[in-house]
């Protein structure tokens, strides 16, 4: 069990800091979107870390959130709190249809899978323009005030989403230290053995999915209203899914603080060569490739079970002589 | 709501069946794995199963402990019906079970491996962490608490899993080979540790391929040949019965030696 | 068809000691082949008789003890080494690669480079004693019944034109019929080409029925070795395999 809880109140407490003493909208930005990528990759670690069901599918979930957000909001005029509502439930939903899946399907057929169920409502979202525009997407209305989470200000936005993120992270630490914790890691190392002991492993399976689901859809509605736009090639991308998964595997897949780390090195790294490269399309998309690729063999050569586990070993190296 | 199994009956012909095995056929494609296996088990018995390779034991542990469901026949404990129901239900109803291969989660530490058991049985945590160390101190892997799973030696694994086991609070206990794979020398350790909780009023199910280990411990036998059961009484009655020394050996054991 | 009592062995092993890590399996095993007999390792589970097997070959190494092959010592050296030698081991389970066709499987028995000039000569004879090879050529291994299976795994042991034939449980799930025919043919390579054969069963008197002479291991140590005219039948045996209370 990761056990120092410090680092993750040092890193939760230097975000909410930062809106005090940063005006540079620029940067404001790139917290947001850190804490966000964060949460979603939190999201995705209680399944794939903590439940051991890793889905390379899970932006169906985020699209849903986005496009419950966006689509509520301009059509009916509905808060985007409640199109976030409706999100969670739509994307528990799928998670349950996903959750029976991982109950029949293993390894890389489970994945297989996943990724087919962004696809799907990936071709659904983007023909689909009577009901949600196709594939031109969806613009999101800007209504000022904090029902509509029409927010002009960056800072607010910045704590709004700490919020969230801490909620995530709350989440995996109480998967961490529960009891139903303790059974999905059993789960996680080894299925049979742990139904010979009680363990419901295939409802927890379920369960876990379907929270993660939830969260992740909750991310989507959120980042839908900050962005301003939905874009089906993007909400229901694979990209997308891998980069939720990226986040967690590198900054340490069986921790609650390592998925914001690993979002934070993946979304820093992103900015910055998107500021240094600048423009849009094909070559931004091989950059990140380009990214993942370095990113994840020097993570898997020097540090195999992530980021934060690494660093945690070294700062208790020093401290060789106390017992755990 | 787990109980302890009464105290051993002696005699064995008025006890109760705790756990009874009826008719179980089990097929796989063309093979029949078990074919009409039918025994009881009273409270605080040891029953030993044997039978040379492939005739049908382990999947017989398959089927009683769930993780199989049988073509035919069914096994009940204490007139419940486990046939048909999930592994974890049958472990919360109580029976639980050890593997062949023994199955550690290695990422865990032993403490956690065995609270794995005990939250079976507890919602607390920390009780459940208790209750893990007490079962630690009982295997003998007390100074073992903190290790990580993967990294105990096949003897001291098997404690572990027969500790995991213990933690679910069973009224059957199913151990799939105590003595297999580990050294020698921590075999008495090891028989001892059984007939110490069968002492206690445990109620057990061995399968085990060392003849010495098993006819010591057991206080009867039932023995399996290519999915039948071909013999179920004492050890000294099993071992000489004909049908079983023919199948470990072959017919030209099984005959009568030949007059001088 | 047995060896002069005065000739060296082919298989000589003495106080061989195996261990998996801190784990001892093996302690002082010994094992004895002469030239064109065939004998039996027996042993309840767990005993160590693959163990033993697989050391010989030299997919395990020993801690201790002597490996002596035909006057020359191998223990020590590893697997691909021993089969240029005159030695070939049949795995249990068969182990061929499935998905390549019958012919493949067989000459890559040949692979090593003392048996491969004579490989197509070698293919031959080999045939001639299995018609399933011949018959089965093109199709893939995976195909192929139990048996034809085993039959193939055996031709394939050939091919490496050993002196001795090492083949760890040869009737493993295989009906009667088959175990018969394969028990023959053992007889034939024994006989016709003199070739020693060792072989791993569960089955005590299909063994010993078949062998000139038997080895009974109990928990990695040799402890009863025999014509089998006189293991079967054995007291001995008997409380090996089935504890004290049986006698």
């Amino acid at each position: 069990m990761s056990g120092a809880t410090a680092p993750a109140v040092a890193f939760f407490a230097l975000a909410a800091l930062a809106p005090v003493v940063v005006r540079d909208a620029f940067l404001l930005d790139g917290l947001v979107l850190i804490l966000l990528w964060g949460s979603v990759a939190a999201a995705w670690n209680v399944a794939g870390g903590y439940a051991g069901q890793v889905s390379l599918g899970h932006s169906v979930f985020f699209g849903l959130g986005a496009y419950s957000a966006a689509l509520l909001g301009t059509r009916w005029g509905l808060s985007p709190w409640i199109g976030l509502a409706v999100g969670a439930v739509l994307a528990i939903a799928v998670g349950f249809v996903i959750g029976f899946l991982s109950n029949r399907l293993r390894g890389p057929y489970f994945v297989l899978a996943t990724i087919a169920f962004s696809q799907v409502l990936l071709i659904v979202a983007s023909r689909w323009r009577a009901f949600t525009s196709g594939s031109e997407g969806i613009a999101v209305p800007f209504r000022p005030g904090f029902w509509t989470l029409g927010i002009a200000d960056k800072r607010v936005w910045v704590y709004l989403i700490l919020a969230l993120a801490v909620g995530v992270y709350l989440v995996q630490l109480y998967l961490e230290r529960s009891r139903r914790g303790y059974q999905l890691a059993a789960v996680r190392e080894d299925e049979d053995a742990a139904l010979s002991l009680g363990v419901p492993a295939r409802r927890l399976k379920v369960a876990a999915i379907a929270v993660s689901a939830a969260l992740t859809a909750a991310c989507g509605a959120l980042w839908a209203q900050y962005v301003g736009f939905v874009d089906p090639f993007y909400v229901f991308s694979v990209d997308l899914s891998v980069r939720f998964a990226l986040g967690a595997v590198l900054g340490g897949i069986g921790t609650a603080l390592g998925p914001f780390v690993g979002a934070a090195l993946v979304t820093t790294l992103e900015t910055y060569l998107r500021a240094r490269f600048g423009g849009i399309g094909a070559g931004l998309v091989g950059i990140y490739l380009i990214i993942y690729g370095v990113a994840l063999i020097a993570i898997v050569r020097f540090a195999p079970q992530g980021l934060v586990p690494w660093l945690g070993a070294r700062w208790r190296r020093p401290a060789a002589g106390t017992a755990r | 709501m787990a109980g302890r199994a009464v105290a051993p009956a002696r005699g064995g012909h008025r006890a109760v069946s705790l756990l009874s095995v009826a008719g179980v056929t089990k097929r796989f494609g063309g093979i029949t794995a078990n074919r009409e296996i039918a025994f009881d088990v009273a409270a605080g018995e040891l029953v030993g199963v044997i039978g040379p390779n492939g005739s049908g034991k382990s999947t017989l542990f398959e089927v009683i402990s769930g993780f199989y469901h049988p073509d035919e026949g069914e096994v009940r404990l204490d007139g419940h019906r486990l046939t048909g129901l999930s592994p974890d239900r049958v472990c919360r109803l109580g029976v639980a079970r050890t593997f062949q291969k023994l199955r550690p989660f290695a990422g865990l530490t032993v403490v956690d491996n065995i609270m794995v058991g005990a939250l079976t049985r507890t919602r607390d945590v920390r009780h459940a962490r208790e209750r893990a160390r007490a079962l630690l101190e009982r295997v003998g892997l007390g100074d073992k608490a903190e290790a990580h799973a993967g990294t105990l030696s096949t003897g001291q694994r098997k404690r572990l899993e027969l500790a995991r086991a213990l933690a679910t609070e069973p009224r059957v206990l199913l151990l799939d080979e105590v003595t297999g794979g580990v050294d020698q020398r921590t075999i008495p350790g090891l028989v001892q540790l059984v007939r110490e909780l069968h002492a206690g009023g445990l109620t057990l199910i061995v399968i085990e391929h060392n003849m010495r280990v098993i006819t010591a411990v057991a206080q009867r036998i039932v023995a399996l040949y290519l999915g039948e059961k071909i013999a179920d009484g004492p050890p000294d009655a099993v071992t000489r019965d004909r049908r079983v020394v023919e199948a470990y050996l072959g017919q030209a054991y099984a005959a009568p030696a030949p007059a001088p | 068809m047995s060896a002069s009592p005065g000739a060296a062995p082919l298989l000589d092993v003495t106080d061989l000691d195996v261990a998996y890590g801190d784990f001892q399996v093996l302690w002082e095993a010994a094992l004895r082949v002469g030239e064109a007999e065939i004998v039996a390792v027996l042993g309840p589970n767990g005993a160590g008789k693959s163990t033993l097997m697989n050391t010989i070959s030299g997919l395990l190494e020993p801690r201790g003890g002597r490996i002596v092959f035909q006057g020359e010592r191998i223990d020590g050296l590893p697997a691909h080494r021993t089969a240029g030698r005159g030695l070939a081991h049949v795995l249990e389970r068969r182990r061929l690669f499935p998905f390549l066709t019958v012919l493949d499987n067989v000459l890559l028995g040949a692979h090593n480079p003392v048996a491969r000039p004579h490989r197509a000569e070698t293919l031959a004879r080999v045939e001639a004693l299995f018609p399933v090879v011949a018959a089965r050529r093109t199709q893939l291994a995976h195909t192929l019944s139990g048996g034809e299976q085993q039959m193939v795994a055996i031709a394939r042991g050939l091919m490496a034109r050993p002196h001795l034939l090492m083949i760890d449980e040869p009737f493993l799930g295989l009906a009667p019929l088959i175990v018969e025919q394969i028990g023959g043919l053992m007889r034939r390579i024994r006989d016709e080409q003199g070739i020693g054969i060792v072989f791993i069963e569960q089955n005590v008197e299909l063994a010993l029925r078949l062998a000139d002479r038997g080895y009974v291991l109990e928990s990695g140590r040799t402890i009863l070795s025999g014509r089998s005219a006189e293991l079967l039948r054995s007291d001995e045996v008997k409380r090996i395999f089935l504890g004290d209370l049986a006698l």
